[in-house]
């Protein structure tokens, strides 16, 4: 289920694997409309998806009933993209570090740290509801 | 994510074609490397020329199918690597555990 305004479009996706490349079409489409370079493209794409996959996972953990929202505002310079999932939540200060000597060779565990390094800014927050609302930013010009 | 597989001199050579991200997609990278260790082939060269981006769905696989292979005597190497993803291996510090070329020959020949 998709909603949008002039600057602000939002998708609304049940926890299913298959859902991430929804998500991903739906961003692309949205920021190839507005002439975003490819290099910042695939930065989005890269974030929004690790997010994406965390909140199906870990957050909603693959209960399809449980919904995913990603809303993306274009603001001046830059956009916004939030992801909010039906979860309990967690703190990302606990995800042990992935480029550590000892981690290096897991399979697991660095999308958190992907994100970080790709954004210019990334928040979590916790609504009083239930469920994890990531928002992250990166500049578009 | 498309993929495509074929030998040369004795190496098997695989061609993942789009984005690894996750999701149904991403399995078939996976089953495909699993079944190479299956098979007995143990030298794999994954050419990343045509993978637009991969986030970190993809980096596990690549790393699930390197480790698998190096403890059944085998290795995965790297051709062809993209600036997008050779940032996100340098990022993640996965250069350093990935041979990485920059053609799929060479790749080849690292083995012999």
């Amino acid at each position: 289920m998709a909603g949008e305004n002039k600057n602000s479009v939002s998708i609304t996706v049940p926890s299913g694997p298959e859902q991430v490349s929804v998500v991903d079409e739906f961003l692309e489409n949205h920021l190839r409309e507005r002439k975003i370079s490819d290099d910042i493209i695939a930065d989005l794409a890269i974030a929004v998806t690790e997010l994406v996959n965390n909140a199906i996972k870990h957050g909603n953990k693959n209960r399809v009933e449980k919904k995913v929202i990603v809303c993306i505002v274009f603001q001046n310079n830059k956009v916004e993209i939030s992801i909010t999932d039906e979860g309990d939540g967690f703190d990302p200060e606990t995800i042990p570090d992935p480029v550590a000597e000892e981690n290096l060779l897991k399979e697991i565990g660095r999308g958190v740290f992907i994100v970080n390094s790709l954004m210019d800014s990334v928040e979590y927050s916790f609504p009083s509801g239930g469920g994890t609302r990531v928002a992250v930013t990166k500049k578009i010009v | 994510m498309k993929l495509s597989s074929h030998e040369e001199g004795g190496v098997m050579i695989l061609e993942p074609k789009g984005k690894i991200m996750g999701g149904p997609d991403a399995t078939v990278l996976h089953d495909q490397l699993h079944d190479f260790i299956g098979q007995g082939k143990k030298k794999v060269v994954i050419d990343l020329s045509k993978v637009e981006w991969m986030n970190s769905t993809g980096l596990g696989i690549l790393i699930s199918g390197l480790t698998t292979l190096r403890h059944n005597g085998g290795d995965l190497k790297l051709a062809r690597v993209t600036e997008k993803i050779e940032s996100l291996l340098t990022i993640t510090k996965l250069i350093t555990v990935f041979e990485n070329y920059d053609n799929v020959e060479d790749a080849i020949k690292s083995f012999s």
